[in-house]
């Protein structure tokens, strides 16, 4: 398994990952730039032009809502979970336990896994 | 706002042509890479935008980013319609072609196919490009559909020997070898032998084979001219089978068969009258003229027909496997 092998399989697994983490920052109302900033500091990185379209699909789907703040020196476009995005961070965030408990077992079974 | 930025949103902005939202996303990539210069270390400057414009990626990609959500050109499952409908279309363009050139007529079929009326080399010049307007209406019908978004079954039809059914029986790497290089001596001979008859008599076609006395089949001119068209056909098949022993590309056999259609057009081109030894025509030619020279036509056309058959299989078949490598 070469690096670029476990590069590409990673971006597949980030995908389904930038979901829950960004459904969950959302808590708190944020833009994009201090998302990547936030992101960072917890020691993940994203690529800057992955995490909007992302951003634009959750809104399109009723995920998430933004409004953009012209009050500071820079106009800024804060995001901020909805209803509906909550009911879907808790399903994915089901999914991803279920997957975690099957990984542990399996490395149970098996220690040299 | 520094023209860097600018020049890099609009060329985002260019590719990202015709969406709705195109205003808001280049809006809120401004935003991104104005916070990110201003965080940077240093001044607000043109370096730090150059550093955050380069930290979020080229152009193309970036609005690739977006362009991905939206439906592929043509759905990954309909590739291989497009090599299967093409293969047929251009099999029916391909024959409607060759009774275009033994009418002599333009064929209609509206609006799919126009053939004009053309010549044995005219047809061979029409059929390249033939074969890219059945590819592009193929690919527009199948556009459409992907486009449509709705799950339509498409009929599959198969031919005699369906290629996805076909498994080639596993090679003897040496037994191939062995008989690519036994046909390449024996053709070489043939091109040898041809080539020192041609040198001694102007001609390869006797009508007898008493060396001492040879009498050529055809007049001087046509006898040269035949002869050194069929002498570059065994050259041909001598050189292609010498090459496949460095290399089993299909590409060998395309060329090779191109260059065989583009002789055997030569010879069709040549003048039927005039064509035989004046002892011979004046034998032969009061009673089996007319149906001598259709003979000998509808044969060239046969083996031009068997030609191009085998020369769209070895292009299908690259292109078969071009298209699995890009899945």
């Amino acid at each position: 398994m070469t690096e670029l092998d476990i590069g590409s399989l990673e971006t597949e697994m980030n995908r389904g990952f930038l979901h829950i983490l960004v459904l969950s920052l959302l808590e708190k109302d944020m833009y994009g730039y201090s998302m990547v900033k936030h992101m960072e500091v917890l020691g993940y990185k994203v690529e800057e032009n992955t995490l909007y379209p992302l951003l634009r699909r959750l809104e399109k789907n009723g995920w998430i809502a933004s409004k953009w703040d012209l009050t500071e020196d820079r106009p800024r476009k804060f995001y901020a979970i909805t209803a509906k995005g909550r009911a879907l961070r808790a399903g994915l965030l089901d999914v991803w336990k279920n997957q975690n408990r099957v990984l542990d077992e399996i490395t149970k079974e098996t220690p040299h896994v | 706002m520094s023209d860097k930025l600018e020049a890099y949103l609009e060329e985002i902005s260019h590719y990202l042509a015709g969406r709705a939202e195109r205003e808001e996303i280049l809006s809120e990539i401004r935003s991104h890479i104005m916070e990110k210069a201003a965080e940077g270390p240093g001044e607000f400057t043109d370096a730090a935008i150059e550093r955050a414009i380069a930290s979020f990626g080229p152009a193309r990609k970036v609005a690739e980013r977006y362009l991905a959500e939206s439906r592929p050109i043509i759905a990954p499952a309909y590739k291989r319609y497009l090599v299967r409908y093409t293969s047929l279309l251009f099999a029916l363009h391909a024959a409607l072609t060759v009774l275009a050139v033994v009418l002599k007529k333009e064929l209609i079929v509206f609006p799919l196919l126009y053939i004009p009326s053309v010549s044995v080399i005219g047809a061979l010049m029409y059929l390249p490009a033939a074969f890219l307007t059945d590819l592009g209406a193929v690919a527009l019908v199948l556009y459409f559909i992907t486009q449509s978004g709705k799950d339509i079954q498409l009929p599959w039809p198969k031919f005699g020997v369906d290629l996805d059914e076909f498994k080639p029986r596993p090679k003897r790497f040496w037994l191939s070898r062995i008989a690519t290089a036994v046909g390449a001596v024996i053709m070489l001979a043939i091109t040898d032998f041809a080539l020192y008859l041609f040198a001694r008599h102007q001609t390869i076609f006797f009508v007898n084979m008493d060396w001492t006395d040879p009498r050529p089949l055809f007049s001087p001119g046509a006898g040269r001219r035949l002869s050194l068209i069929v002498i570059a056909m065994f050259a041909t098949t001598t050189l292609s089978l010498l090459v496949k022993l460095l290399t089993r590309s299909r590409w060998v056999d395309v060329v090779s068969n191109v260059v065989s259609l583009a002789l055997i057009g030569l010879v069709l081109t040549q003048p039927f009258d005039n064509l035989f030894a004046p002892e011979i025509a004046g034998k032969i030619l009061p009673k089996l003229g007319p149906w001598l020279k259709y003979t000998i036509l509808y044969s060239l056309l046969f083996v031009a027909l068997m030609i191009a058959i085998d020369l769209v299989k070895h292009i299908v078949i690259i292109s078969r496997r071009k298209l699995a490598k890009s899945f």
